[in-house]
């Protein structure tokens, strides 16, 4: 057997079973456009990319499989496609599509030990929530919960295997995103157990039309990011936090600041003792305690992917830079002519 | 000696080089080229321009109208009134600005806080001018709401629409005291500020990484300024067919409803020169929405509860939002940027 067959057989042999460590232990997974060519990028601590794979259209947020260098790539909602990348490889290995009737919604995620995959769906004639399951193996589809709501967003697993889902409430025209109920909307924090049953769940019922959409995790603590869809002249709070047993806290930030975020947060992050919240419609990020106490604000245009890794927090712009953030302030890790879409995932 | 139709210097329009896709540093305004001569940096033609005709000096004389009017010795609200409304419209001037300076601090809140929808301000100044005279200091006024401070707040005290909780001197004195601060920081701080705007892209500049950043930020200010004339200056007395709420008019009690959009337009258009001076179709679209403005006669906008006068009123947001449209389309390009791939997609 020639060497170069017999290398090219070896690694065939071991591609499905690559980890995140063999491929060079990418840090995060950014979607981003370049020119007119929308990427899936993954990315050092540092912000080089390490490799980068085309997507058919502009890409929203992924989720990344444990152990698997094996990534569920999702696009901008309505969407119609989730390709699950061969990070190794760069070969997309399935093509998942909602069932008839269904959209995906930009975001999911996977159990603790892999085996499942969670989809956050909306029926598109109705944006009626719900959380699509998928078996990894082949990526069959399972079954479908409801999410309790109306167009749900982010979804994050808990430590112990319950999902919280973040609904909306915002009803949305199944093709050109129209946005349908802003009266009436209703967004909600739910709580599911792992097969699906509700637990939990909480509204602010002075707040109905500040859609919770993006969360992350901090300890016990749900911390939830919001999107106004009322007055823009009112101030209302782009940070919630939620103990469930408990009842949700709203941060706001420091009042010369009320208007800063444009009642718009992008992205939010969170590491043991700080949350992180973007707004690429304010141009700025702020940074709360764990109580939810404002410490510090920085401004930098069309901010918007966030997230914690080992302590710190790395946040990217539809500009092409990728920063490093702390309470002092930004600074430049990496910069490029990709423009970074919404959502920076950690893998770690 | 006849008119010609020459225009100002500081507008001719000098051909522009064709942008290469980044780092340009292409030609514009004769003031900017003369700047462009003294710097060794790569900043853009337009971001010069920005800096040096419309920015620096639209804080200069905003801090000279305030300085003024800090200048009256007197209380009297018939006294003051007149440096106000000047001050008052030199902030048109610049109040789409939303970088920057203004941007830090809640700065530009604390000059101008409006819209108001809860009364925040009314409630905090009524709490100051209810208090002990002689708490209310400079440094004091600082830590205060921005909603109760700089020139909303003082509209309150010159042009009350009810009989004041007290008298209204003190805060009056030290509301006026404070914008001049505010002012003067404004103006001292768009000098490094200018200057990072100018260095985008060089060594050192963690603002600014490109030079097409400075760009796009100015850039966007046009596009977010219009929108702001037409979303709220224009559409929230506008309100609907049915319930207009002329009430809810910037600037009511002072009379400066309609003045405030048509010098914002203005303030908007000379962003708009110095950014791209040959854009005529942009121009011709704010020369078109300003001489609506200006031909509206209705100061106070309370005319629109007739349904023709709402119809005008409707018809200048259309000539904003149609200027705004034709900056996207022909500015944009133009200057080789686009509005934020984030802020303008949503999730």
């Amino acid at each position: 057997m020639q060497r170069r067959t017999f290398l090219a057989s070896f690694a065939a042999t071991l591609a499905p079973r690559l980890t995140w460590a063999d491929i060079g232990a990418p840090a995060f997974l950014a979607a981003g456009k370049r020119g007119e060519d929308f990427f899936l990028h993954g990315l050092s601590a540092s912000g080089a990319s390490l490799f980068r794979i085309a997507l058919p259209g502009r890409g929203h947020a992924a989720a990344a499989h444990p152990v698997r260098a094996e990534a569920v790539a999702f696009a901008r909602r309505p969407g119609t496609f989730a390709l699950v990348i061969d990070c190794a490889t760069g070969e997309t290995r399935h093509r998942l599509a909602p069932p008839e009737g269904m959209q995906f919604n930009g975001h999911g995620a996977y159990s603790l030990d892999g085996t499942l995959l969670m989809t956050s769906e909306v029926v598109a004639e109705t944006s009626e929530g719900r959380i699509g399951l998928w078996d990894t193996a082949h990526y069959t589809r399972l079954t479908d919960w409801p999410s309790h709501g109306i167009g749900p967003h982010e979804i994050k697993r808990l430590p112990d295997g319950r999902l919280v889902v973040a609904n909306g409430g915002i009803q949305t025209d199944p093709v050109d995103r129209t946005k349908l109920n802003i009266p009436d909307m209703r967004p909600n924090l739910t709580l599911l157990a792992e097969d699906g049953a509700l637990i939990d769940q909480i509204e602010l019922l002075d707040l109905r039309q500040n859609s919770i959409r993006h969360l992350a995790l901090q300890g016990d603590t749900i911390a939830f990011a919001m999107q106004w869809e009322g007055d823009p002249a009112e101030p209302v709070s782009q940070l919630g936090l939620w103990t469930p047993g408990t009842a949700p806290v709203l941060c706001p930030p420091a009042a010369a600041e009320a208007f800063t975020m444009q009642g718009y947060a992008g992205s939010i992050a969170a590491t043991a003792d700080r949350i992180l919240i973007t707004s690429p419609k304010g141009g700025a990020l702020m940074i709360f305690a764990a109580d939810g106490t404002p410490v510090a604000t920085h401004l930098r245009a069309d901010l918007c992917g966030a997230s914690a890794s080992g302590g710190t927090f790395t946040v990217t712009d539809g500009q092409g830079a990728i920063w490093s953030a702390d309470v002092q302030g930004l600074t430049p890790l990496a910069t490029d002519e990709t423009q970074w879409d919404n959502h920076l995932v950690a893998l770690t | 000696m006849p008119q010609t139709d020459r225009p100002p210097l500081a507008t001719i329009a000098i051909p522009r080089l064709p942008p290469p896709l980044w780092g340009r540093a292409g030609v514009g305004g004769l003031p900017s080229l003369a700047l462009m001569l003294l710097l060794s940096g790569p900043a853009a033609a337009d971001t010069a321009a920005v800096v040096a005709d419309h920015a620096r000096p639209g804080y200069a004389a905003f801090d000279d109208a305030v300085a003024r009017l800090a200048d009256v010795e007197s209380c009297d609200p018939e006294a003051l009134r007149p440096a106000f409304q000047v001050a008052y419209d030199a902030w048109m001037a610049v109040e789409h600005l939303h970088l920057g300076p203004s941007e830090e601090d809640g700065r530009a809140l604390s000059i101008l806080f409006w819209p108001d929808p809860k009364g925040l301000g009314a409630k905090a100044q009524t709490a100051l001018l209810k208090a002990d005279p002689a708490s209310l200091s400079l440094d004091g006024m600082a830590q205060q709401s921005v909603a109760a401070r700089g020139l909303s707040g003082l509209e309150r005290l010159l042009f009350p629409t009810k009989p004041l909780a007290a008298d209204p001197c003190p805060l009056i004195q030290v509301t006026i005291d404070d914008l001049a601060r505010q002012a003067a920081v404004l103006s001292a701080d768009w000098g490094p500020f200018g200057d990072t705007l100018l260095s985008a892209g060089q060594a050192g500049n963690t603002r600014f990484l490109k030079p097409e950043e400075a760009t796009q930020a100015l850039f966007t200010q046009l596009a977010t300024g219009l929108e702001f004339i037409a979303d709220r200056r224009i559409g929230r007395p506008l309100a609907t067919f049915d319930k207009p709420r002329p009430d809810l008019a910037e600037g009511q009690a002072s009379g400066r409803a309609l003045a405030n959009i048509t010098l914002s337009l203005k303030g908007l258009r000379g962003l708009a020169v110095s950014l791209s001076p040959d854009s005529a179709r942009t121009l011709a679209a704010f020369d078109h929405a300003i001489n609506l403005s200006e031909t509206l006669n209705d100061p106070l906008l309370d005319h629109i509860t007739d349904p023709q006068a709402w119809l005008k009123l409707e018809i200048l947001q259309q000539a904003v939002r149609a200027t705004r449209d034709a900056a996207i389309a022909e500015i944009g390009p133009a200057l080789g940027v686009e509005l934020g791939f984030n802020s303008q997609d949503g999730d």
